[in-house]
Order: structure tokens, then C-alpha cells, then sequence
């Protein structure tokens, strides 16, 4: 084994160990939901933004407030209503007084001016609010007036929506949707997860979270994780599961071309390798799996896929197609 | 991975071979084979199965898609692609990462322990099944019968054959008159036959087909048997009289032989048995020598032809048996095939060659043994050779009551044939038509009965049998006619109506012929200057006696019934029956003619 080989497994241990503790951490308040964790994580060390989908109450807001004092890094939530305006998310420029008792204009930041932005219930703000989270989200900076503002690294926009009040919301245009790295689903607790969870919420004592990663740390972690090799057939079997999601692409099973408008974009399969590598890592391995592509599948591109009016009507679930083409795909190119 | 890949293939593509098969053999099963479909079926067969080995042969020699390899390994082990990793990092330029380098020593690390018979192991496909499943549907429709219902026609209603009962009486009659007659037991039992075969009609116990077909086998019976012992007899004649001929003493009865003039022949028989006993005029010590020789060689002829005969059967069975024997060893049907028929055709011939010599020396063993005897007699010098040559003369009698026993045959063969012209022709005749001829059967024999009516009507024609005409001769003036008396007047009891003898003289006829005659039977020349007497004759009408034609008109009213019309019938028919035979008459006219006699027939 070489010397490099060596440091990069010792650079692997210590990312383990870092997401190791991290979980802790974040396992001392949210119950359960690994798989949702796990993505956000993923989002995260790859520099991109989440989409979290579920009913209300199952400690969405709860899960993104613990992951940023988990980590020590500044936290905003931003609750979407109809009437919030983009000045009112990204900053406004007001008249203030100066020590020296003139008047200047001056910036302030807005909610969005933070490392981790909860925006919760997204799809209740206008489209024009909507987009003003968008320069955010994709540039990582803020313009007003003519002068720009850039926002601090490492940022991450965490998103939520409710799938059953869809009365007077705005549903995110497909361009927007395709910004977010993953859509994750949050399930509802089992059984035993609410017997902690009441255990944990009911009584008088509470877990104080620690910050257990600097920003330094996490900046260490996403490059890490861009550094991660992905063999050739790995990357060939994401880009055809990528070309299986549209209707007349290589390898799409009958489902796909009856049930989709249109397919997964490029940033799909980005996502899934990103997210493949950062599987990778949590597991202690130097390169990405098919498994991994496979695994992170479903979040990367259920989003992204674009049912028809005859699949809306059919009530068929991005999932189960996205399950078909994996299932229909062979590991290796015939 | 190559035989997992062909195995695969095979298994994807045997479905269409065996389907094809299935269907072909079903369709084959419920259609049946077509003219051209068993070329175009193979063909097919051959192009599914070609097509399928190809497809799996291109899969076996096919190379695996890149990596294959390794995934199947990585897959197997849960290495999470690590050695396919490290291989595919190995080929590119990111092999001096430090990840990239540190993937490919952990690939390596773990590719040490592993087992690729593991990892890609032979194994059934799913699809397999389906190819199990149409093989045994195969192996279903090669096992299936197919029970085909195939309506079949109704069985024929039987109709019987129906003759009407004046033919059938017709018929019946002949046979018991031949029946009569016959001394020979063969044509008895032939006239037995017959007369069993017309009861069945009478009966309606045949139909048109059965009828026929017992007609046949009588007819090919009697004609055969007629046949043969006519040709027995000449045989037996011809031998006879072959070796007669070579003594002068019989050679008178030999020519008489030889031209089957029998009666000849015995008479000649008998002169020679006079001459024999002729102490006058006795024949020479040689001619007796020869006569000896002759009527030996004679008596000798049949049973030397016989035993001819049997010898010749007995080497061609030999031959027979030899050749059936070489045509099974050389296991070629058609190995002395020719030789074999040629061989039947010839003991066929010699068999009945065999039966007419038998017959013959049956017909003529007593005149054999009387021919042995005489000359046994004539060799010991004993005067009853005479008498044995006298009764070689009384057997040839009974050889000519034979040769009339076998006119009987031909004559009931004659019936056979009439009625089988009968029934053809009522076969074409339409109901109408046979019924009019059941109302003329009725009629002819004075019936009233109404159809269907079986019993016959009471006869109602009577002709007044021996109504006379007498003619009364009228003396013309100036015309005298000198007649010379005769000897005997010869007197007419019944005269032609209207008078065909105007020289007759009524008075002093006698009732029978005068004897003797004048001495001048001319008479004197007619002298023609003489006075005459002109003479004319006019029947006169006595109410005793009938005319042919009004016989005739009166059977036809009143039905065929009576000996005047059975007279006048004879006349007829035997002037028709000369016609018929030496006439240049079309045959298929001289049914017509003979029915119309037989329907015209006197009926008691």
C-alpha cells in the first residue's frame, strides 16, 4: 500500500468518524429517519439544497434546526406565507442614521444571508418570492440594487412542503425543482419511533445538541467528497438509468414512455453521482458503487421526472417508475 | 458467461421452433395433410430451428459487454464494485489520485478470494420454462388422437325386387318342366337353384342387387358347368375316336366320332359287333389284331392322360414352391414376381385341364371298361367281344342322354339369361310402366283382380274349338273342269276360311286318307279344248269353328287362355324363334320379340 493510498484512507476514517458523530448528535433529538438524515447530509456535502416533503408535524423543521446546531453553523427559517416579498427573504436597503449623525443607505440582510435557510412551506410564497430564492440558492449570492452580496460557505437551503394543503399554495416550477439536489420524502414515525419520541417530547428533560463539526470541517468534507473516484461503469450505468427516465431514451421501459412528459436533466445524474460518492463515504469505501447510483436513484430523480396528464390520471408515483428502470437495467452495457 | 449467455439465448428463442412444431403438428392432426402442405411445413421447421441454433451460436461466440465480468463478480460477493472499480480506475488517468489509488489497492486487496464459477453459475433460465412447457404441449399433440366423426351415409333401404306373377309363373314353369326332365343330377340340383331363387323373388326377399348377383353366380355356374362337360365329352370323344381310327374295323364309327354324329357311331359300333360274330365273312387274324390294339389304346387313352396331367400339376407345385422360396430368400418382392404369375397362369390352366380330363374319364368309364373288356376278350379270341362291343354302343347311348341333359343346362341358362334381360329392362322402366305390365300379367290370364291382388282371375275366353267353315262349291257355265277320281277322295273336314281348294268335291269324302294309288297319278293331259266349267267356291260361315284371327282377337280381350290360342300360339312362336335365329335381327331387339311371346303365352 502507498503513501498516498495511505492518506487517503486515513482521509476516509476521519470523514467516517466526523459523520459518525455527527448522527449522534443528531440522533440525540430526531428519532429514526436515517434514510432522510443520510440524504440531507448528502445535500449538504455536496453544496446543493433539499426539498423535504411531508405531512405537517413530523419534525421536518425540527430535523434542519438540530443538523445546523449540530454543526455550529448560522441558522434561518424562513416561513413562506403568500403575502412574504423577496426583500422580505433576501434583504432590503433602508436609510440609517450614521454615528456621526448623517444618513446613508444602508444593506440588510435578509433571511437567506445565513449557512443553513430553512424555507418552510415553500410552495405557500408567489413564484416571484420563489424566485428570489433561487439567485440564492444556485449563485450563492444576492443582488439588490447593483451591488451584490455574497452569501458565506458552506450554504444550504432546506425546503419544505405539505403534499395535502395544495389550496392557495404555489407548486414550485419545474426549473426550481430541478435546483434542489434531492427530494426527500419523511415518512411517518413507526411505532416504536413515536414511543421515543414521546419519551423524548413530554418530559422535562430535553438534549442540548452540540456543535460537533466547524465550517472548516465541513468545507474539508465537501471537497473530500468531490475527490471520490467513480469508475467508468458506474458513471455509464447512471447516465443510462439518467437516458431510461425519458420517454424515448435508451433503455426506457414501456411504463416511462406511456406515464413521463418529459425526463430526469443532466443535474439528476450529477446528483446521483454526488450522492453515490457520498454513500461511498459513509460507508468507509474510495470509489462509488452501481449500488450507490441505485440507492440514490430515487431522490435524486423523483423531482425531476415529469409525469403526463395520462400518468397524473393514473395516479402513478414517480417511484415506481424510477423502480422500473432499475429493476429493467443491467449492471453491465450490453 | 459465454454458455450463461448461450444458455439464455437458447432458452429465449426455443419457443419459436416448438411452437412452430405444435402448430404445424396440430394443424396437420385436425386438417389432415394437403397436397403441398408437408413441403412447406418442413420447410418451416427447418427455417425456426435454423434460426434458433444461429441465434445461439451467435450468443455463445458472442464476447460479454465489458466489465460484465467483474460486475457479475462484485455483485456475487457484495463488494460494492470495488474490483470493477479498481479495474476500470487502473485504464484511466486517475490512477494517481489518492483515492483513486487507494480504490484500486482495496479492489486488489479483495480480488484474491474470489470464485468466478460462483459468481456466474450455470443455471436455469426462467424462460426456460416456457420451452419445457410448449415440449410437453408437443409431446400432448403427438400422443393426441383426434377422434374424427365422420357422419356415414344411411344404410340403403331395402327394396325388394318385384317381378310380376305372371312372369314369375313363367319362370317357375320352365324350371319344372327342365326340372322333369333332367336325368342329370347336376342340372337337378342347377334346376334346384333356380326355382330357390325365384321362390326368393316370389317372397320379395331379394333386392335389385342380391337378385343380380345370385343370377350371376347360377348363371357363371350352369355356363361353366355346361362348358365343361361339353368339353369333357369332346375330349373323351377325341381320344376315342383318335385311336379307333387305326383299325379298319372301326373306323366308320370312329368318323362318326370324330363328327360327334353318336348315333352314327353306335350304329357303327353295332355293325361291328355283327361282323365280328359274322361266321361267313370273319375278319383276318390282323385286322382283329388291330382292332385289339385300338380298343386297348382306347380304353387305355383316359386314364393316361389323366395320369399326364397329374404328373405336369405335380412339377409345376414344385416349381410354385421353388419360387415363392428364392423370392423370400432374396427379400425382393418383385424378385420372380414374373416367373411366379406365369407359373399361377399355368396351373391354372392345368387344373382345368386336370377337371375336364377327370370329368371325361368319369363320363366315359364304363365305356372304357367295356372297350377294356372287348379287347381283352378279342385277345383271348373269345366270342364275347362282340357282345362287349355291343354294349360299348348302349354306353354311347347314355353319353348322348348326357349330351341332352346338357341342352337342359343351356336351355335354363337361356331362362337365366331372359330373366336377367327382364329385370334389367323393368329396372329402366318407370312405376307407370310396370304398373300397366302388372294390369297386362293380370289381363293375359283373365284375371279381374285388382292390383296387388294375388289371385288369379277366373279365365273368361273360351274359343269354340273346332268351329268349321264348309265350302260349298258353286258350278260356273261354260267353264268345265274334267277331273280324273282317284283312287281315294281326299275330303276336307275343316276348310280354310274362304276356301283354298276349289277342285275339292264334298260328296263321298271319307274321314281318313285313301290307301294306295291310281295308276296314272298325272291323270290325263288337261284337254284344253274341252268344254269348261268354271268353278267358284264361297265359304259359308257355320258358326262352328274360328279363324286364327279371330282366336287371336279373342284372347286378346278376353286373356290367353284356351287350346285354340295355344295352338295358334305354337305356330307363332316357333315361326318368331326361326326368325330370331337365323334373321340378321339386332340382339337388343330380340329381347323385345321373346318378351312379347312370353307375355302373349297361352295360360291354362
Amino acid at each position: 500500500m502507498s503513501d498516498t493510498s495511505a492518506e487517503a484512507r486515513r482521509e476516509v476514517e476521519e470523514f467516517q468518524r466526523q459523520i459518525g458523530t455527527l448522527r449522534e448528535e443528531i440522533g440525540k433529538i430526531i428519532v429514526g429517519y436515517r434514510e432522510v438524515v443520510d440524504g440531507v447530509l448528502s445535500c449538504m456535502l455536496a453544496g446543493s439544497h433539499a426539498l423535504l416533503e411531508g405531512v405537517p408535524g413530523l419534525g421536518k423543521t425540527r430535523l434542519v434546526r438540530t443538523l445546523a446546531s449540530a454543526m455550529g453553523l448560522e441558522f434561518n427559517r424562513i416561513q413562506f406565507t403568500p403575502d412574504l416579498m423577496p426583500a422580505d427573504i433576501i434583504g432590503t436597503v433602508v436609510l440609517d442614521e450614521t454615528p456621526d449623525g448623517k444618513h446613508a443607505f444602508e444593506f440588510r440582510k435578509g433571511p437567506v444571508f445565513a449557512n443553513i435557510v430553512l424555507a418552510d412551506e415553500i410552495n405557500r410564497a408567489t413564484p416571484k418570492t420563489q424566485s428570489a430564492l433561487l439567485e440564492a440558492m444556485q449563485e450563492h449570492h444576492v443582488t439588490v440594487g447593483r451591488t451584490t452580496h455574497k452569501i458565506q460557505q458552506p450554504y444550504f437551503v432546506l425546503a419544505t412542503q405539505n403534499p395535502l394543503e395544495m389550496e392557495g399554495t404555489y407548486p414550485l416550477p419545474e426549473a426550481q425543482l430541478d435546483r434542489f439536489f434531492f427530494k426527500l420524502d419523511v415518512p411517518f414515525p413507526s411505532r416504536e419511533e413515536l414511543h421515543t419520541i414521546l419519551e423524548r417530547t413530554t418530559t422535562s428533560s430535553e438534549a442540548e445538541i452540540q456543535p460537533v463539526i466547524s465550517r472548516e470541517q465541513m468545507l474539508g468534507m465537501q471537497a473530500l467528497l468531490r475527490r471520490v473516484p467513480a469508475a467508468h461503469p458506474v458513471r455509464d450505468y447512471a447516465i443510462r438509468v439518467l437516458e431510461a427516465t425519458h420517454p424515448n431514451g435508451n433503455g426506457a421501459p414501456a411504463s416511462v414512455t406511456r406515464f413521463v412528459r418529459t425526463g430526469a436533466s443532466p443535474r439528476g445524474v450529477q446528483a446521483m453521482l454526488l450522492a453515490a460518492k457520498a454513500r461511498a463515504l459513509f460507508d468507509g469505501r474510495f470509489a462509488a458503487s452501481i449500488d450507490d447510483v441505485r440507492a440514490s436513484a430515487r431522490p435524486a430523480l423523483r423531482h425531476r421526472v415529469l409525469l403526463s396528464f395520462e400518468g397524473e390520471a393514473e395516479g402513478v408515483r414517480p417511484d415506481t417508475l424510477i423502480d422500473e428502470i432499475l429493476n429493467s437495467l443491467p449492471r453491465a452495457k450490453d | 458467461m459465454r454458455y450463461r449467455a448461450a444458455l439464455r439465448r437458447l432458452s429465449a428463442v426455443l419457443p419459436l421452433p416448438l411452437g412452430y412444431a405444435c402448430l404445424a403438428l396440430a394443424t396437420l392432426k385436425l386438417f389432415g395433410p394437403r397436397p403441398g402442405w408437408e413441403r412447406v411445413v418442413i420447410i418451416g421447421g427447418v427455417i425456426t430451428f435454423a434460426t434458433a441454433l444461429v441465434l445461439t451460436l451467435v450468443a455463445l461466440v458472442r464476447k460479454p459487454p465489458r466489465w460484465a465480468s467483474a460486475l457479475a463478480l462484485d455483485e456475487h460477493h457484495g463488494l460494492f464494485d470495488r474490483v470493477t472499480s479498481a479495474l476500470a480506475l487502473l485504464e484511466s488517468r486517475e490512477t494517481q489520485e489518492p483515492l483513486a489509488r487507494a480504490a484500486i489497492d482495496d479492489g486488489l486487496s479483495v480480488a484474491k478470494g474470489l470464485n468466478p464459477r460462483k459468481a456466474v453459475p450455470l443455471q436455469i433460465p426462467r424462460e426456460f420454462w416456457v420451452s419445457a412447457a410448449l415440449l410437453a404441449t408437443l409431446g400432448g399433440v403427438v400422443a393426441l388422437e383426434l377422434r374424427s366423426e365422420r357422419v356415414l351415409p344411411d344404410p340403403p333401404s331395402f327394396e325388394p325386387l318385384v317381378l310380376s306373377n305372371d312372369d314369375l309363373e313363367l319362370f317357375s314353369e320352365a324350371a319344372k318342366q327342365l326340372g322333369d326332365r333332367s336325368q342329370d343330377p347336376e342340372a337337378a340340383a342347377a334346376v334346384r337353384k333356380f326355382n330357390a331363387f325365384i321362390e326368393d323373388i316370389a317372397a320379395r326377399r331379394l333386392d335389385r342387387a342380391s337378385a343380380f348377383e345370385r343370377l350371376g353366380e347360377l348363371e357363371a355356374e350352369l355356363a361353366e358347368s355346361a362348358e365343361l362337360d361339353r368339353e369333357a365329352r369332346e375330349l373323351g370323344l377325341e381320344g376315342l375316336s383318335r385311336e379307333l381310327q387305326k383299325s379298319p374295323l372301326s373306323k366308320p364309327a370312329a368318323a362318326a366320332l370324330e363328327q360327334k354324329r353318336l348315333a352314327d357311331a353306335q350304329q357303327a359300333l353295332k355293325q361291328l359287333a355283327e361282323r365280328l360274330q359274322d361266321k361267313r365273312r370273319p375278319p383276318s387274324r390282323a385286322e382283329l389284331d388291330r382292332l385289339r390294339g385300338a380298343i386297348e389304346s382306347a380304353s387305355k387313352a383316359s386314364s393316361e392322360r389323366l395320369s399326364a396331367l397329374e404328373t405336369r400339376r405335380r412339377e409345376l407345385q414344385e416349381e410354385k414352391k421353388s419360387l415363392l422360396n428364392r423370392k423370400k430368400e432374396s427379400g425382393k418382392p418383385d424378385a420372380e414376381a414374373a416367373k411366379l404369375e406365369e407359373n399361377k397362369r399355368k396351373l391354372e390352366r392345368l387344373e382345368r385341364d386336370q377337371a375336364r380330363a377327370e370329368k371325361a374319364a368319369k363320363e366315359l368309364s364304363e365305356l372304357d371298361r367295356e372297350l377294356a373288356k372287348a379287347a381283352e376278350d378279342l385277345r383271348r379270341q373269345n366270342p364275347d367281344a362282340a357282345e362287349d362291343i355291343r354294349r360299348t354302343a348302349e354306353e354311347l347311348s347314355k353319353i348322348e342322354k348326357n349330351e341332352l341333359s346338357e341342352q337342359e343346362k343351356r336351355k335354363l341358362l337361356q331362362r337365366l339369361r331372359e330373366m336377367k334381360e327382364l329385370m334389367r329392362q323393368q329396372g329402366k322402366a318407370d312405376s307407370e310402366r310396370q304398373r300397366q305390365m302388372r294390369r297386362f300379367g293380370r289381363k293375359a290370364r283373365g284375371g279381374q283382380g285388382e292390383e296387388g291382388d294375388q289371385q288369379q282371375g277366373q279365365g273368361r275366353g273360351s274359343g269354340k274349338a273346332g268351329r268349321t267353315t264348309q265350302v260349298e262349291v258353286v258350278p260356273v257355265p261354260r267353264i268345265t273342269q274334267r277331273t280324273t277320281p282317284g283312287g281315294s277322295g281326299e275330303a276336307k273336314t275343316e276348310g280354310q276360311a274362304g276356301g283354298d281348294q276349289p277342285g275339292g268335291k264334298g260328296d263321298g269324302a271319307g274321314k281318313s286318307a285313301g290307301k294306295g294309288h291310281d295308276a296314272n297319278i298325272a291323270g290325263d293331259p288337261t284337254e284344253l279344248k274341252g268344254e269348261t266349267q268354271a268353278v267358284s267356291a264361297a265359304a259359308v260361315d257355320t258358326g262352328e269353328g274360328s279363324a286364327s284371327a279371330e282366336v287371336i282377337h279373342g284372347a286378346a280381350e278376353g286373356g290367353f287362355v284356351g287350346k285354340p290360342y295355344k295352338d295358334i300360339y305354337v305356330d307363332y312362336q316357333s315361326v318368331a324363334e326361326q326368325s330370331l335365329e337365323h334373321d340378321q335381327i339386332p340382339p337388343g331387339y330380340r329381347f323385345y320379340v321373346r318378351r312379347y311371346f312370353q307375355l302373349i303365352r297361352p295360360r291354362e
